[in-house]
């Protein structure tokens, strides 16, 4: 800091006014911008284009703009019941993931053993080295009727049928938050690291119980990664497509699926484009709120 | 849980305390202390000595391997932290950043229960008692440090602890305004007539502040006593060595009179040490200059350190070792480096230590 503040004087000493005033770090960014410019606000913002457009202009120019594909979603159940199942899965996959995910996060976060903090870790990452399709597959020999828990409990003369636990959105749900629950883990447990042990501390020794002063201290205070870990978790899965498709069978119907279909079977562009800007401008509410509701708990300077 | 027939204080026992950590070296080794009610009592060592471990037995936050801890009478070696009904000022202060410091001051009142308005009439008592009424509505990482430091006092002291623990609490602070926190700490001590403990590795602001100081050195007490009795009255080397400067000689015990290792007689009174090998100690401002062949030891003026109410002379003696003399600055000008000196003391100013 000393020598940074040393230096600042004799900078101002030999100015150079004709540098634009953009800091050369700046430009570090240029890669990551470009990519985002190119491969989502670009093709973004022709997928809004195309879904107010009635054909695809590549072939043929005399198209017009139409509202008749948004009009189309809201008159039919089928595509806001894909909405809704598309948020449900979402939102009950990110509840259960921050469930899962929050104690062995602390769990971690608070860990004194550098071993023990390096195979969690390890345990928490390994899964992200297989792919979603392998560890879907995996989660179908468990769940299906004929799989390890139907089998084992009709053996044990338990049950008599077998339980639905795939081609639905329980199994849906359960191997989503197999998929994604490393997300919330690793963005919980830097969160949790950085706050003060001692806080926790300072609260029992003023007369909190263990719980209590996690609740008070502990707990507000991870609001930020509670929250960056849920939007984290909550886009990946509202945007799935392989685990639904896999573990949902033809029971469970969300709009990436949807999107699919039109693209690849009915090659509807258009209303592919208005499912897309759907998805997201729904998605971006439910965001919003979920933002508001967290710092009402946590005050102004909860959530940055 | 906090009632108001609480005596304003209470007295702490350690009993044959010991703990460590990961079954290997011990932190705190049979450590027995007798702390009394009001009393401002300094654990002082230097890091590592175990002073921080024994604090957090007391608190809570560590439970001891052997012994127990009374306070007030009362075993409460396997009470839980929250229900110890002790404050505590931790180093880095260990406000909740995320509430006001009203909200943090309350915080031990709330976990009581207390009534809404009483709450708020002791948050306002206490921040005032601490000169930062008008601060209520602040978020700590508005505050400087200084007043950060008076928060977590605040909040420590609001729910009226017969003991308070004290946890390096001025380590952070710049000079001044430690000297200045030293002062109202001890004052505030007082009004409250609080047992308070004290833990820092500075031995200037322990012999400063405290009634009596325990120092510690590798999980153990060395010596128990009011701060004039540790400085002039150490009575192992460690102490000797730790608190202040001090010139020491090992040597042995003949007749009443010790011999330093070269041979020479020194100026000390045995007191009680056993015969043979043997250390006595002096304090640099206890050892006087004078003129060459009149000393107990002779050497050569090597450095001179202008201190401003003193001047440390570091003086080069036979058999390269260096000796240190404190005169007080009188305004003459300083000896100059180079001049042949000796060194006396009287009897009594020499400390016999224990080995």
């Amino acid at each position: 800091m000393a020598s940074l503040a040393d230096a600042l004087p004799a900078t101002r000493l030999t100015p150079r006014p004709r540098r634009p005033a953009v800091s050369p770090i700046a430009w570090l960014v240029g890669p990551a911008l470009l990519l985002f410019v190119i491969f989502f606000v670009l093709p973004f913002a022709v997928m809004a284009v195309l879904s107010l457009l009635s054909g695809n202009p590549a072939q043929n120019p005399n198209v017009y703009l139409t509202s008749r594909h948004y009009v189309r979603f809201a008159g039919d159940d089928l595509y806001w019941d894909a909405l809704w199942s598309t948020l449900r899965i979402g939102i009950v996959t990110t509840l259960a993931s921050l469930l899962v995910g929050y104690p062995l996060a602390h769990w971690m976060a608070r860990m004194k053993s550098r071993l023990g903090h390096a195979l969690l870790l390890m345990a928490v990452i390994a899964p992200m080295l297989t792919g979603i399709v392998v560890r879907t597959f995996a989660w179908m020999t468990i769940l299906q009727d004929k799989g390890v828990i139907n089998t084992t409990l009709i053996g044990l003369g338990l049950i008599e049928k077998p339980l639905p636990l795939m081609y639905n959105e329980f199994g849906t749900v359960v191997a989503l938050v197999h998929i994604y629950v490393p997300f919330m883990v690793l963005t919980l447990t830097g969160v949790i690291g950085r706050i003060d042990e001692r806080l926790e501390q300072a609260a029992r020794n003023l007369g909190a119980s263990r719980l209590r002063a996690f609740a008070e201290v502990t707990l507000p205070l991870s609001l930020p990664g509670i929250f960056a870990g849920s939007l984290l978790v909550f886009a990946l899965s509202i945007s799935a497509y392989v685990t639904p498709f896999l573990m949902g069978g033809t029971n469970v119907l969300t709009l990436p699926m949807l999107i699919y279909q039109q693209v690849s079977s009915s090659f509807n562009l258009g209303f592919a484009g208005a499912l897309g800007v759907i998805l997201l401008a729904v998605s971006l509410l439910v965001v919003i709120a979920y933002n508001h509701v967290l710092a009402r708990f946590s005050g102004p300077e909860g959530l940055t | 849980m906090t009632d108001h027939s609480l005596p304003a204080s209470a007295d702490i026992r350690l009993e044959g305390v010991s703990k460590s950590f990961d079954g290997k070296v011990k932190a705190v080794d049979d450590v027995s202390l007798a702390i009394a009610p009001g009393e401002f009592f300094s654990l002082l060592g230097p890091s590592g000595c175990g002073k921080t471990t024994s604090l957090r037995m007391i608190a809570g936050f560590e439970a001891p391997d052997a012994g127990r801890i009374r306070v007030g009478g009362a075993d409460i070696t396997d009470v839980p932290v929250h229900k110890r009904d002790m404050g505590m000022v931790f180093q880095s202060y260990a406000l909740f950043p995320h509430r006001t410091v009203a909200e943090n001051v309350a915080f031990g009142l709330r976990m009581r229960s207390l009534p809404r308005e009483e709450i708020r009439r002791r948050v306002a008592a206490a921040l005032k008692q601490v000169a930062l009424d008008g601060y209520e509505d602040r978020r700590p990482g508005q505050l400087s440090g200084g007043q950060q430091q008076r928060v977590a006092l605040a909040r420590a002291i609001v729910i009226r602890p017969p003991v308070l623990l004290c946890d390096e609490p001025l380590g952070a602070l710049d000079r001044k305004l430690r000297q200045s926190m030293q002062f109202e700490l001890k004052q505030l001590q007082k009004e409250l007539g609080v047992t308070l403990v004290f833990v820092t590795h500075d031995q200037e602001e322990a012999l400063a502040m405290s009634d009596r100081i325990a120092v510690m050195n590798a999980g153990r007490v060395e010596q128990v006593g009011a701060p004039a009795e540790i400085y002039d009255r150490p009575r192992t080397r460690f102490v000797a060595d730790f608190i202040g400067e001090i010139n020491l000689f090992d040597g042995t015990w003949d007749g009443g009179r010790f011999i330093a290792g070269d041979g020479r007689s020194l100026p000390a009174t045995m007191n009680g040490a056993r015969p043979g090998a043997g250390a006595v100690a002096v304090r640099p401002e206890k050892a006087r200059i004078v003129a060459p062949g009149e000393g107990a030891v002779a050497g050569r003026i090597e450095s001179a350190n202008f201190l401003g109410g003193q001047v440390l002379y570091r003086i080069a003696a036979s058999g390269d070792r260096h000796m240190l003399a404190k005169e007080t600055n009188m305004g003459a000008a300083a000896r100059p480096v180079g001049t042949e000196v000796g060194l006396l003391w009287n009897e009594a100013d020499a400390v016999v230590l224990e080995g």
